[in-house]
């Protein structure tokens, strides 16, 4: 009897089959390089397609266009199920708004020069959180293996949406679309606004992007630390990879850390030459690193900044110039973590 | 390393695999790990707060001095509904989690039997909800509304104003006797169906998809207080006055007593004089980019005729609806709204019209729970005489300004159950002041009918956002609309509504009053 109680689990041997597959699936993803770019209903929102769709040029690129809705509540709509609302307009043949969105992202990246017409599709579908509509997706993949998902999401909130998606990743990259309304760390950690949170919780690098497809050229900044000069050279591959020309800055705070800046720029000049990318300028200024680097960077397609390596704690107490910069900025801003 | 061997997987940006700590968590995902570690530090509680802030404001008002002419039952009485009337607002805790707090309440702090709570919660007007919610899940399942709409534009035709007109007719007409939720549900995907086929680039007719949307929830929303079944504050004020006003013994109070028709007397103008002021003032608001809609007709009209003739199962539906509605003004005065109602969706079930996974997946039971516990509480404010304290405050604070009676006490309580039904849902609104304005209007020598309709049809004026009627929700659903559309309209249609409601106060019910 209490044998027929015990908890059972999977033997040794199945345990190890499993992981293997699961380390399998993660080996196959880590050949690709994954962009997750996330739109809402905002037709502005597609900018993050076009800039999945110029950085992710290549056949080992994959794009997954997220769009994340939340669950309908029913009350106020008088008891009557908003979701029944929702399957009369799926009954009729009518879009549900998110479809309707990833359709358009879709031509927007036919209009990049990715065009899905002739790969193979399929679709799947599965309930979330009790709602019927659940999730969705449709997965096309070219000829060349690669993969373009349009994924819509339903998740009791959009921020965790977004989240809960990584885990079904990972990414190399999440690019989401501007706030509407910034707040600072303290106020972000309580507040519900999604591309504050989203940036702070990603595990993965994030590009927060602003209209700046027309400008040219990676700011990529660097404070010396070999954080730093990691990032320098993951954002500087990128920036080689798609042809975009790179500008290295270094600020520094005081007069006394001018040389220290331009020992930072150097330096990361000779690691990107020892890699064969070419620099087509070095700068550095003097002054509060977060508030430079905004004014300099506002003439760049993308500013990049890497996470100092703080956690949660130390960026709500101390600040963190990165988020600074992702907040304050007019031009887009890739965090490299 | 050169330039042209790199791979941007490996060389680039790195996808970092997800925290390996709380690995069991990590299979239920990030959001359940972000839930736990939201349950044990303080996150929880700022997340929570309104909760938190509303049992403190219970609490203190439990615990102040009882106030002269309040008996400490209707302290508690009145700070329960302080805390759910907060609750309602604010959402911290899913809806249905406040009639929860409203049943053990009047059990626990009240004391009162259980068993008198559970049939507090139970009353015609409760059946009626339930029996309402049920009809409109079966009603939108039968997919009337492309035959609704084509019969609609071979009326109206093709010009975009006459179209937005006869769908508010049509969509009134409807909702006045089925509830505007049923007949939004059931019109959104013809108004939807109209601006695809005007245009595929939304963009570009955001105008003519706001004129056809408002068409709708407007429709819906003007005639939700027509007729008695026209929603569910209509049943819980005709139960008030029951409850409060009639006795069996007093002839005089037979007229409280409101049945079908008498209930359509007083309020279908309402609906009426509204039904042209709405086309004017969307097309005032909204300036169409265009008004000929005939490409969208036709093309309707071509998917009308390929879904064949209309069937046998259609022409029951109008037989059991037709029913239904005979059966309301003709016998709720002895049976009830809410047996009408209950029968109306039993007969559906019976012939198979419907099957009950899809009357149980499409009603939100949590909204009769809502409304049952509500209407209790407010019976609880009555007969705790918490609600003759408020009343009496009411009317000492209005008496300053000379609003303690006639068109100022109307105005007031208009203007106060308006700001209220913008914020919380309206038949909660109604339930919970329902007792308070009656019990005002009978110390103010003031007519209970006159301030009941009042009430009810405020609770319907609502219009400033999304949220404020359950049509607005419906269309909000559409995603063709913007927030701040809805406040665009809104504040002109409550402006000229008011005033409207004043008039017919005023001139209109004295009238009829007698009758």
């Amino acid at each position: 009897m209490v044998s027929r109680l015990k908890r059972t689990t999977l033997s040794y041997r199945q345990e190890r089959a499993l992981e293997k597959t699961l380390q399998n699936i993660r080996a196959q993803r880590r050949n690709r390089f994954r962009v997750l770019a996330c739109i809402n209903e905002d037709e502005d929102s597609l900018i993050t397609v076009r800039f999945a769709a110029r950085l992710a040029p290549d056949n080992d690129c994959d794009i997954i266009i997220l769009f994340v809705r939340p669950i309908d509540q029913g009350l106020w709509s008088g008891g009557l199920q908003v979701r029944l609302a929702r399957q009369n307009m799926l009954e009729a043949g009518l879009d549900l708004p998110g479809v309707s969105h990833l359709k358009k992202a879709l031509e927007v990246l036919k209009e990049e020069g990715v065009d899905t017409t002739g790969w193979t599709h399929e679709t799947a579908h599965e309930d979330a959180w009790g709602d019927p509509a659940g999730d969705n997706k449709v997965v096309y993949t070219s000829p060349d293996d690669r993969t373009v998902v349009l994924k819509l999401k339903t998740a009791p909130e959009v921020t965790n949406g977004i989240l809960d998606q990584y885990e079904l990743g990972p990414y190399n990259l999440m690019i989401l679309g501007e706030s509407s309304s910034w707040r600072g760390d303290k106020k972000s950690w309580f507040s519900k606004g999604v591309v504050e949170r989203v940036t702070m919780l990603s595990p993965c690098s994030v590009l927060v992007a602003r209209d700046s497809l027309d400008k040219k050229g990676f700011l990529i900044c660097t404070d010396g630390t070999s954080r730093s000069m990691q990032a320098v050279r993951r954002a500087a591959v990128l920036a080689h990879t798609v042809g975009e020309p790179i500008t290295l800055f270094s600020v520094a705070p005081t007069t006394a850390a001018r040389s220290a800046a331009d020992e930072n720029v150097e330096n990361a000049k000779a690691l990107l030459k020892a890699l064969g990318i070419a620099v087509a300028n070095s700068r550095t200024a003097l002054g509060a690193p977060a508030k430079r680097i905004i004014e300099l960077g506002s003439d760049y397609k993308v500013i990049v900044v890497t996470d100092e390596g703080r956690s949660w704690w130390q960026r709500m107490w101390r600040g963190s110039v990165a988020y600074d910069v992702v907040r304050g900025a007019r031009t887009s801003v890739l965090d490299v973590r | 390393m050169t330039a042209a061997a790199f791979s941007l997987a490996r060389d680039s940006l790195q996808a970092h695999l997800p925290a390996q700590r709380f690995v069991r968590m990590r299979r239920h995902g990030y959001q359940r790990l972000l839930l736990l570690k939201s349950q044990i530090n303080i996150h929880y509680f700022w997340e929570k707060k309104w909760f938190f802030i509303a049992l403190l404001i219970g609490f203190i008002i439990i615990n102040l001095p009882t106030p002269q002419g309040l008996t400490p039952e209707g302290q508690t009485v009145l700070a329960m509904s302080a805390v759910a009337t907060i609750l309602f607002i604010t959402e911290p805790v899913p809806l249905p989690t406040v009639p929860l707090l409203i049943i053990v309440g009047e059990v626990v702090l009240l004391r009162l039997s259980p068993d008198r709570v559970a049939q507090s919660l139970m009353s015609d007007s409760v059946l009626f909800i339930m029996g309402s919610l049920m009809l409109a899940v079966a009603i939108v399942k039968q997919r009337l509304d492309r035959r609704i709409a084509w019969l609609l534009v071979q009326i109206t035709g093709t010009n975009l104003y006459w179209i937005s007109f006869g769908i508010t007719m049509v969509c009134g007409a409807l909702a006045a006797f089925v509830g505007e939720h049923t007949v939004a549900a059931m019109m959104l995907p013809v108004g939807a169906t109209l601006i695809t086929l005007t245009s595929t680039e939304p963009k570009k007719v955001r105008n003519v998809a706001a004129i056809i949307l408002f068409s709708i929830a407007y429709g819906c929303s003007i005639a939700g207080i027509a007729t008695p079944s026209g929603g569910a504050r209509n049943a819980i004020i005709i139960n008030y006055w029951q409850q409060f006003f009639f006795n069996p013994l007093v002839p005089e109070s037979y007229r409280f007593l409101v049945d079908y028709v008498t209930w359509m007397v007083y309020a279908f103008p309402m609906f009426l004089l509204r039904l042209p002021i709405v086309t004017l003032l969307l097309i005032w608001t909204f300036r169409p980019e265009t008004t000929d809609l005939s490409r969208a007709v036709a093309r309707l009209r071509a998917q009308v005729e390929m879904q064949g003739p209309i069937k046998p199962s259609d022409w029951l539906t109008f037989a059991l609806f037709g029913l239904t509605i005979a059966g309301w003004i003709l016998y709720s005065g002895t049976v009830g709204l809410g047996t009408v109602a209950i029968g109306g969706a039993l007969l559906f079930l019976v012939t198979g019209l419907v099957r009950w996974e899809d009357i149980n997946s499409g009603v939100n039971w949590g909204v009769v729970l809502l409304y049952a516990a509500a209407v209790s509480l407010g019976v609880e404010m009555k007969d705790t005489g918490a609600a003759e304290w408020v009343a009496n405050s009411m009317l000492s604070f209005l008496g300053s300004f000379g609003a303690d009676r006639g068109v100022g006490l109307w105005a007031a309580v208009s203007l106060l159950t308006i700001a209220v039904s913008n914020t919380m849902t309206a038949g909660a609104a109604v339930a919970v002041f329902g007792p308070v304005v009656l019990n005002a209007a009978q110390m103010s020598n003031s007519d209970p009918l006159t301030i009941g309709f009042i009430t009810a049809i405020s609770s319907a004026l609502g219009y400033l956002t999304a949220a404020a009627q359950p049509a607005f929700t419906i269309i909000y659903a559409s995603g063709y609309l913007k927030q701040k559309d809805f406040f665009k309209i809104g504040w002109k249609m409550m402006f000229v509504s008011f005033f409207l409601l004043l008039f017919l106060a005023g001139f209109y019910w004295p009238l009829i009053a007698d009758r």
